[in-house]
């Protein structure tokens, strides 16, 4: 792993934001961190960062077979959830200030800066106060600054928020191209369709803690759900036979002919499958895997109440 | 991937980013040219007033004692009555002036001018009639020129001092004094107003956590304090500049003397440069460091703190007149006042130089501790949103061992 995060933690006041995490990050990969709002997404990103440090644990950044406690500002592009440039100053003038910071040299930041913003249909206000702009327009140019000196990491907080749909799948094929490029990005966003199409691995965090962390296949392999079934019957259902027949199930009735049943990886179809005739006569049999989204919120959900039950 | 640029690549490049942001070449030019402008009215109103060197006409009634002719003024007398000669003044301008002369009921003399229009030159008419008339009344007491000397100067005083250090020339003494405390309040104030808005400004603009990512809290601290001292440096060079320029103005065109500078003790401008640099640094990482910590600038509490660097400028002024006193020696060794103290007590005495040395050494021991100790509160300070840090959190990060490289 070029990334390696060991057993870290990390407390602020009486808030615990991390708690026993460890994961890795390959080189080259989309990365993506899910989570509800105050899960701890911000404050790993801060400590991969380097900008504050865990309580206890590790993290092992390997860059050429160096080691760094965190990911060296010279390997490191970065779009914070806080976030602004300098309102009063051009497109120009804050792009190339951030690119020479990081070491670019002036007309190449000026070349590279009119690429980027042809890209994202900017090139006519290049020469206008970034005040003038959009949110979503300065957004795109924040985006511009985190990655125009080509760093081998690039950590985008929030990527997409404050995006209109065609902005965030041009900021999808942005990210796409960074891959491409060899670059490794760790993006945290609430966006699951766009980290569904991105994201090569991802780790879903609820309290500071792993909910679930991998490829997707993986995750649905992890899920207590993996799938859903929607079974529609000629006659009216039966209530009570419904629930002895499918007292281990997981199910809601959607109406008096329409059954939904959620299938764990411990459940066999086939089971289900010689349950079903006895309820009636099957007139339609829909299957379907569950998106992240959904994964996602029956995964925070369990988490939730099983940390409540501790 | 490209290489990163070094920490001083790094200073320059905020440096260079924080003196741009203040520095608007709209109202430079502007402010460059009526300084311009003044300088050249003095230069010509010199050359014509050499060149030409006119002379007033002025009208006098018959039964006035007639004035000795000067350089300025020709006295003619006249026995034609008043409304003549105003309509002579006003039509033909045959005079500059018409001088009329009533005895009062008391005795004693009224002299009225009339003029066309109100004019600079009648005052100096004024002080030459005061000349000739103290003159008269001299004559008719039978007073001889000397007498007269010694009442118009009754007695010379001289003051000395067994303090033998103190300086000889106190007029050259306390201009330069003066002159330097009030350009380094001119400076500070400069860097104190415009780093607070950077400052503050970037953090409610949430551009802190990207030039972190950049580099590192003392890179960013450093070239913001740069910047602001090369802003501090200008103001105090321009102050200095419009300052000789509007005395040239006052001595040249309205006094009519010569452009003499010899009022300042130039010889101290390299130790004012020192200790003003020094000591706008100490300050403005300071200011630096408290405004870091502000989350609202128009709700803080700890505004008021950033006025503290302004006391040691205050002190001095309170102490400047005892320069031989124990105040102004021990401000002068003090490293936090002794950027205004030392130059204001070099001014009015010898110092050795064993002293200047030392107190310079003690000052920027003090700035490099300081350098990082802002560093320190601007990193915590900067980070913090929605909160402001305590005066004891503030002490707590400043004397911790922390780095910021």
């Amino acid at each position: 792993m070029e990334l390696d995060v060991q057993q870290i933690s990390k407390q602020y006041a009486q808030v615990q934001a991390i708690k026993q995490l460890s994961f890795g990050v390959q080189k080259g990969e989309i990365f993506a961190l899910l989570g509800p709002n105050g899960a701890g997404k911000s404050s790993l990103i801060r400590m991969l960062s380097g900008f504050t440090q865990p309580d206890s644990g590790q993290i092992q950044v390997t860059i050429n077979n160096n080691y760094y406690p965190s990911i060296p500002s010279h390997a490191l592009g970065y779009l914070p959830e806080e976030r602004g440039l300098y309102p009063e100053k051009s497109v120009l003038k804050n792009i190339v200030y951030f690119a020479q910071l990081n070491g670019v040299d002036k007309k190449v930041a000026i070349e590279q800066a009119k690429y980027w913003l042809e890209r994202f249909d900017l090139l006519d206000r290049i020469d206008g106060q970034l005040k003038s702009l959009s949110k979503g327009n300065q957004q795109k140019v924040q985006l511009i600054t985190a990655v125009i000196h080509q760093p081998s990491w690039v950590i985008l907080d929030e990527p997409f928020s404050g995006l209109d749909p065609v902005n965030q799948e041009k900021v999808v094929q942005f990210l796409a191209e960074l891959k491409t490029k060899g670059m490794t990005v760790i993006l945290s966003a609430h966006q699951m369709a766009m980290v569904e199409k991105l994201a090569d691995r991802m780790l879903l965090l609820n309290k500071g803690q792993c909910v679930f962390y991998g490829t997707l296949d993986a995750i649905r392999q992890q899920a207590i759900v993996s799938g859903v079934l929607t079974a529609k019957f000629s006659d009216t259902l039966n209530d009570k036979k419904v629930v002895s027949l499918l007292e281990h199930t997981s199910y809601q009735i959607l109406d008096e002919h329409t059954l939904r049943i959620e299938l764990s990886h411990h459940q066999a179809l086939n089971e289900v499958l010689l349950i079903l005739p006895q309820l009636g006569e099957l007139v339609g049999l829909q299957s379907e895997k569950l998106d992240l989204h959904q994964l996602y919120l029956s995964a925070i959900a369990k988490h939730g109440a099983a940390i409540n039950d501790k | 991937m490209i290489n990163k640029p070094s920490k001083w690549q790094q200073t320059w490049l905020v440096t260079s980013w924080e003196f741009s942001h203040f520095f608007k070449w709209k109202q430079e030019l502007v402010s460059k040219f009526i300084m311009l402008s003044i300088g050249l009215l003095v230069f010509v109103w010199q050359q014509v007033k050499d060149d030409t060197q006119e002379y007033y006409r002025i009208a006098v009634a018959a039964e006035v004692s007639l004035p000795q002719n000067s350089e300025s003024f020709q006295f003619v007398q006249t026995s034609l009555d008043l409304p003549t000669l105003k309509n002579e003044l006003r039509e033909q301008q045959k005079w500059d002036a018409i001088l009329i002369e009533q005895i009062t009921p008391q005795g004693a003399k009224r002299v009225s001018i009339y003029s066309l229009d109100k004019q600079a030159w009648l005052e100096l008419l004024q002080q030459f009639l005061i000349k000739h008339y103290t003159l008269n009344y001299a004559t008719l007491l039978g007073l001889q020129a000397q007498q007269l000397a010694l009442l118009n100067a009754p007695a010379s005083f001289d003051f000395s001092y067994l303090d033998e250090r103190i300086k000889s020339d106190e007029k050259a003494s306390s201009a330069t004094a003066i002159g330097s405390l009030v350009l380094l309040l001119v400076g500070m104030f400069t860097s104190f107003g415009q780093l607070f808005v950077s400052v503050t400004g970037e953090k409610q603009q949430r551009v802190t956590e990207q030039l972190y990512a950049c580099m590192s809290p003392q890179t960013w601290i450093d070239g913001k304090i740069l910047g602001q001292m090369l802003h501090a440096i200008k103001v105090m060079i321009s102050t200095a500049i419009t300052g000789l320029l509007g005395y040239a103005l006052f001595s040249v065109v309205i006094e009519g003397k010569s452009f003499d500078v010899s009022f300042m003790d130039w010889g101290m401008l390299p130790w004012f440069t020192l200790f003003s640099l020094s000591g706008i640094y100490l300050c403005t990482a300071f200011m630096a460091s408290i405004a870091a910590a502000i989350d609202d600038p128009n709700h803080s509490a700890k505004t008021s703190i950033m006025l503290l660097p302004l006391v040691p400028i205050i002190l001095t002024f309170l102490v400047m007149d005892s320069p031989s006193g124990w105040a102004l020696h021990f401000l002068s060794f003090f490293p936090l006042t002794s950027f205004a103290a030392m130059p204001v007590r070099m001014s009015v005495i010898d110092v050795p130089l064993w002293q200047t040395l030392l107190s310079f050494s003690m000052l920027l021991l003090l700035s490099l501790w300081l350098r990082g100790a802002a560093a320190r509160l601007f990193k915590m300070g900067m980070n913090m949103y929605g909160k402001e840090p305590s005066i004891k959190q503030m002490l707590h990060w400043m004397m911790s061992d922390r780095s910021t490289n």
